[in-house]
């Protein structure tokens, strides 16, 4: 889909942020690598609109009223069959923060093979206008605040000084006998996300803040698992 | 007006810096006011143009022929001082008729208190049908060395290269007073209080193009341009160092910035990710932003080997640990010489209680030896064989007491210029001076410090001072190394 279709099919539903499933649409139309995803109406769907999946999958509630589907407990991973998906929906439907919001949907998607969590930002500075920036995930990002930012556009050499700016950057060149994780694909996403031509800059007006979080970065590639835009 | 070029940019602001006609409006003809002593102190500097008092009754003030308006002066003027009260100020400006190019407006009570910003949004307004661009309003002035021009009591009267422009007035007179003490020289400085037209990236733009500015400084508080700010500089790819003295970087700091100028400060982070990519240099200090400045005035940055392994030469053992450890965690690296250049400088045989290692300590005993010119020797091995990026000669002068001749100390920093003529462009050299306020001394380091910053030598009270210095000018290199040269 067309990024700015994307953007707009949500204005017209007045709503203040893109659900999972466009925010990953629109990384996927800047060249991200996002999970294979599709979106169930609800169990009785399943079956057929498991093909060309690959277990195992992730299971994730689709309600505009959560914001924070894992504090809400609508995020089952690891889920290896057709049954057990059934099974997830049925158990998650029924917990309090779920069941008093209003369901549009499930989210079932392939899971992303392991690797280090990064996290990727955009914002927008009412003074200096969009700016990215770059993070380890978990702790590294919630607690210690180690991230990096630069105003967009970001070049090449802006987005490996993000990365070696971080004081947890010995982790992605894998520290204490990690597998090193390739550099180049978190270099490749800051640039679609902040780059000259980059969704950032592209979407200026329209995108107050984005989160790219978890991306799972491996020695190969990353792929985008979960991604949230909030509107202007 | 973002897009104008060089030329244009010179010859819309260059009138502000030397201007041939300077109107001062709110003299008055008892002459005890603000705008009076702008009269005298520009006559005190030597501007020769046209000086216009505005009044709306008095036919002359300070012997000088007095005009009603803007429009009725015989020159149209380059440059006016406003210092009324500020709701008389829109009608003034709007009844220029275009024969005023830049109005600065000394005057608060506009943007920077809640009831003075629709009068603000009317001062800009009035400027722009008048054909003025406006400066400030609440801001202290422009001091101007090229065009004789300046509001402040005391600063040099020599052209210099350092651009400065600060959203402060005060911090402005204490750039020039305090400048002007350590051996600044300036192309010129602008206070620009609330920018209510005129900001900071204009200024910086026209230094830019400015071929006397080759050093730029800025106070700033807010940039409601940022994002232009951001283009200038980043176009600019270090083409001149930036030193940016960034006010309201904390939350604390943004509440005071808020009460100060009338805004809200920009993030934290905003600046951190600005300076990384366009290499201006943050410092968070007025000190540092002096010190910073001086060393860049002084010395010629090496982007090819950006300053990484420094040299302390002179007295105190204390000092040079304390420095080393100080300077290692700037990111500078004071290490042993190797074995090659210890036996040189042992051959040297030097007196007990000298160490050779670096830092090299050297007490007054040795220093004086050959009146001060066996530090030629030791200074000639340390640029040929240890080859440093940068020394730091640093002299306690109150060890040098009663001891020594006054010769001495020249005869040291001489002994260092020679031998640095004899490595061109190999390492910066720096002097610190350390006292301990006792006057008569602190009159004679003034003195000395005056000699040496003459000669070219950026002069520092301590080893702390000089090495935040050197740690700006390894930033400006580094950045400068890895966009210009392409190494990284």
């Amino acid at each position: 889909m067309e990024p700015n279709a994307i953007i707009d099919a949500a204005r017209k539903q007045h709503r203040a942020a893109l659900d999972e499933s466009s925010g990953k649409a629109l990384l996927a139309s800047y060249g991200v690598a996002v999970p294979k995803t599709i979106v169930v109406r609800s169990s009785a769907e399943v079956d057929g609109a498991l093909q060309g999946l690959t277990f195992p999958v992730v299971v994730k509630v689709v309600s505009s009223q959560i914001l924070h589907k894992s504090d809400a407990g609508g995020v089952r991973v690891d889920v290896k069959t057709p049954d057990q998906v059934r099974e997830a929906i049925r158990m998650m439907s029924v917990l309090p923060k779920i069941a008093s919001a209003r369901v549009e949907g499930w989210l079932i998607e392939e899971m992303a093979p392991a690797g280090q969590e990064i996290v990727i930002g955009g914002l927008r500075d009412p003074d200096f206008g969009p700016l990215v920036m770059v993070g380890l995930g978990g702790i590294f990002v919630e607690v210690l605040a180690d991230v990096s930012f630069r105003i967009c556009p970001i070049t090449r050499l802006d987005a490996e000084e993000m990365i070696d700016d971080l004081k947890g950057a010995a982790i992605l060149r894998g520290a204490r006998g990690r597998k090193p994780v390739s550099r180049d694909a978190i270099i490749d996403v800051l640039l679609k996300i902040g780059g000259d031509d980059g969704l950032m800059m592209n979407h200026a007006e329209q995108i107050k803040e984005a989160d790219i979080n978890p991306l799972i970065v491996s020695d190969t590639g990353a792929i985008a698992v979960d991604a949230r835009f909030i509107l202007t | 007006m973002s897009s104008m070029n060089d030329e244009e940019v010179l010859k819309r602001f260059m009138p502000l810096f030397a201007p041939k006609a300077v109107a001062v409006i709110g003299a008055s003809t008892k002459g005890t006011a603000l705008p009076n002593v702008f009269i005298r102190r520009i006559r005190e500097f030597g501007y020769e143009g046209a000086i216009y008092p505005i009044h709306p009754t008095a036919s002359e003030i300070d012997g000088l022929p007095a005009y009603k308006s803007l429009a009725d002066t015989p020159q149209p003027i380059d440059y006016a001082y406003i210092a009324i009260a500020a709701a008389q100020i829109p009608p003034l400006l709007s009844s220029a008729h275009g024969r005023l190019r830049f109005a600065q407006v000394i005057s608060s009570g506009f943007g920077e208190v809640e009831e003075g910003r629709e009068l603000q949004d009317e001062l800009a307004e009035a400027a722009r049908a008048g054909g003025a661009r406006l400066i400030g309003p609440n801001c202290l002035g422009i001091y101007t060395p090229r065009g004789k021009v300046t509001f402040a009591e005391i600063g040099s009267r020599d052209v210099g290269t350092v651009g400065i422009v600060s959203q402060s007035g005060g911090l402005g007179t204490d750039i020039i007073r305090r400048g002007f003490a350590r051996g600044l020289k300036f192309s010129g400085l602008v206070t620009v209080g609330n920018c209510a037209d005129v900001t900071p990236s204009d200024l910086l733009e026209f230094y830019f193009a400015d071929a006397q500015t080759r050093v730029i400084g800025t106070y700033i508080e807010t940039a409601k341009d940022g994002r232009r700010l951001f283009n200038i500089l980043r176009n600019s790819a270090g083409a001149k160092p930036v030193v940016v003295l960034k006010g309201g970087r904390t939350k604390q700091g943004q509440a005071a910035a808020a009460s100060h100028t009338g805004s809200l400060a920009g993030d934290d982070r905003v600046w951190i990710a600005l300076a990384r990519q366009t290499g201006c240099v943050l410092v968070d200090t007025l000190d540092q932003f002096i010190d910073t400045l001086l060393i860049f005035q002084a010395l010629k940055a090496q982007p090819k080997h950006p300053t990484q392994g420094v040299v302390l030469f002179g007295n105190g053992g204390g000092t040079s640990v304390l420095a080393t450890d100080f300077y290692a965690r700037l990111g500078l690296d004071v290490t042993p010489f190797e074995q090659g250049t210890i036996d040189e400088l042992a051959a040297l045989k030097l007196p007990p209680g000298t160490s050779i290692t670096n830092p090299v300590d050297c007490p007054v005993g040795t220093l004086q030896q050959e009146e001060g010119r066996v530090a030629e020797k030791i200074l000639d091995i340390i640029y040929g064989s240890g080859k440093p990026d940068a020394l730091v000669m640093h002299l306690n002068l109150s060890a040098f007491v009663g001891r020594t001749k006054p010769e001495v100390l020249d005869n040291l920093v001489q002994a260092a210029l020679r031998v640095q003529e004899h490595y061109p462009g190999q390492a910066h050299f720096v002097l610190v001076l350390r006292s301990d306020g006792d006057p008569p001394l602190e009159q004679r380091k003034r003195e000395f410090r005056e000699n040496a910053v003459a000669l070219g030598v950026p002069v520092y009270d301590e080893m702390a001072n000089a090495g935040y210095a050197l740690a700006a000018l390894q930033t400006y290199e580094r950045f400068m190394n890895r966009r210009r040269l392409g190494m990284k």
